[in-house]
């Protein structure tokens, strides 16, 4: 048990120390999770209203896609992506493999069913009357979108709070495609994996703090917009 | 005008409304009555557009609306209030104010309308106020203001006093024929109150099983016909049976025409096969010498008399009361 107070002692430590390279995992940990997301959730949040509102042809079909990726193992989407961006995959040339925006793109490919089967989820959850209100009182159909998706914001919200905490959780692509070289691709959670297995739990562990850290003020920002805006409902 | 033609609206498969023609004219107040799932909240559904029926078209001023640009133009023409209605997130202000956000009124105007309805519907101190503060009835004569400040050529209502109390139902009967007399609008009402529906509309159309009924509205029973070979048959509404000559079996819809229906104190030697007495529930005065009497005969029955004769019998709400019918009076369809 010593070298778990051990650990969360250096961790406390190096939190409060400003050291660089923490800091540097911290801030491109941060770079790639805000750029995900707002790459995921400005596809996902749409497509999933068109999955909740709009009669298509396959459009049941499609729902089970996204819902299925919604549980595609990290991992194996790292590998497919690592093909695609390897020297002799389709994307080769762009030279992407071991940077971070490979990581972000994995990052991307993650969350989006994420953003679309949970915004699909939150659109349909809203009454219906809603939206033929709107309609009825001469919205068209971008005003009507817009009049559903403010109904449903705070599980809009969430959806973007979800993803977001799924891509800066995520080990799998990251450490596959962005090979957690120091630095450049490391992210948080790619370093706790690298520091664990080389015994450097004290800096594992304030990494991994940093994580909670992370996800924990996402959180807390939802908890804040989400009072605020039942005061204003 | 604004027209159902042809339609033929089915939910998964089955058939929900059956029209070939169902014709709103400019300026007219029509009630559509009926009993609950006779279709009356799809027919005013597909004439304010939100949803296509699944045969047949509508038609404004005699061109079908045909895709997204149109439907939306008609939109702005013609309004529903539901049932239910909802409100928007934010106060009862923001919500009037929405259609006419989108049609871009200018602010004053905007101020001007909003105040104005607010003022006639009796709801100027609700305007402040969001939607978790409100009753049923406040969020319904707060939906009625926002459609009736986007002044449409067609209000369309669906059952608009449910939540109501009397007051507040003749105060919004009222400011509609206010909104008639000022300018050229027409309604159509879905109600279940017939008093309603005589007294602030010009045309009563009966509907049932997604079908016109080619009688009046009163009186109209969801029967199961038995089978059988003889014509004369017996068939349960409400706790009396009433008999009826059709040759028909099974799911149908029985219409005891008010006009047919006879009334006395007593129960008279006739022919009449239908003969079953109560009491009065109230006694309508919808038109000028005609009287609508109201009783409990073991079910709800309503029947046509002149004032006179209402006189004559002595009748007043609570009294005893006789209707009599013949069999081959009651229509079947």
């Amino acid at each position: 048990m010593d070298f778990l107070a051990e650990g969360f002692r250096r961790a406390v430590a190096l939190l409060f120390s400003g050291d660089a390279e923490v800091y540097g995992i911290a801030v491109l940990t941060l770079k790639i999770g805000f750029l995900a997301t707002l790459v995921a959730c400005a596809v996902g949040l749409p497509a999933g209203f068109l999955l909740a509102t709009r009669p298509f042809w396959g459009r049941r079909a499609a729902l089970t896609v996204v819902n299925t990726a919604l549980a595609f193992p990290t991992v194996v989407v790292g590998l497919l992506l690592y093909g695609v961006l390897s020297r002799r995959g389709p994307l080769g040339g762009m030279e992407w493999l071991y940077t971070w925006q490979a990581i972000a793109l994995g990052d991307v490919l993650l969350a989006l069913p994420i953003a679309a089967a949970l915004a699909a989820a939150a659109v349909q959850g809203v009454d219906p009357r809603i939206r033929r209100t709107a309609e009825t009182l001469g919205a068209g159909r971008w005003r009507t979108a817009w009049t559903v998706a403010r109904e449903a914001r705070f599980a809009l919200a969430a959806v973007i709070t979800t993803a977001f905490g799924h891509i800066v959780a995520e080990i799998g692509s990251a450490m596959t495609v962005g090979g957690n070289i120091r630095g450049q691709t490391r992210t948080l959670t790619t370093a706790v994996a690298l520091y664990t297995s080389q015994g450097d739990f004290g800096l594992a562990l304030a990494l991994g703090l940093i994580l909670l850290l992370l996800a924990l003020l996402v959180n807390v920002a939802l908890q804040v917009l989400q009072g605020r805006g039942e005061s204003h409902a | 005008m604004l027209e159902l033609v042809g339609v033929r609206h089915r939910y998964a498969d089955r058939l929900v409304l059956d029209l070939d023609r169902f014709a709103l004219p400019p300026g007219a107040a029509v009630a559509i009555v009926g009993p609950n799932g006779s279709g009356k909240s799809t027919l005013l559904r597909l004439l304010a557009l939100l949803e296509r029926p699944s045969e047949g078209e509508v038609r404004l001023d005699g061109a079908a609306v045909i895709g997204g640009r149109a439907r939306t133009a008609l939109r702005r023409r013609v309004t529903l209030v539901e049932q239910r209605p909802v409100l928007f997130r934010g106060t009862v202000r923001e919500n009037l104010e929405f259609g006419l956000g989108l049609r871009r009124i200018r602010r004053t105007d905007v101020n001007r309308r909003v105040e104005s309805v607010a003022a006639r519907l009796a709801i100027t101190a609700l305007l402040g106020r969001r939607r978790h503060e409100l009753s049923d009835g406040e969020v319904q004569r707060a939906a009625v203001a926002r459609a009736l400040v986007l002044e449409p050529d067609v209000l369309l209502l669906d059952e608009p006093t449910s939540s109501a109390d009397r007051a507040a139902a003749q105060a919004l009967y009222r400011t509609l024929a206010e909104e008639r007399a000022r300018r050229p609008l027409a309604v159509c009402l879905a109600s279940h109150q017939l008093e309603d529906a005589y007294r602030w509309t010009d045309d009563v159309r009966a509907l049932a099983e997604g079908r016109l009924a080619p009688v009046t509205p009163e009186n109209l029973f969801r029967v199961e016909l038995p089978a059988g070979g003889e014509d004369l048959k017996r068939v349960c509404v409400g706790s009396v049976e009433v008999a009826v000559t059709s040759d028909k079996t099974g799911p149908a819809i029985l219409a005891v025409p008010a006009t047919d229906i006879f009334v006395s104190r007593e129960p008279l030697a006739s022919s009449a096969r239908n003969v079953f007495s109560g009491r009065v529930i109230r006694l309508s005065h919808q038109r000028p010498g005609v009287v609508h009497i109201t009783a409990d005969v073991g079910v709800e029955l309503v029947a046509v008399v002149t004032e006179a004769a209402v006189r004559d019998l002595g009748l007043t709400p609570g009294g005893p009361v006789v209707f009599s019918f013949k069999a081959s009076a009651v229509r079947v369809f």
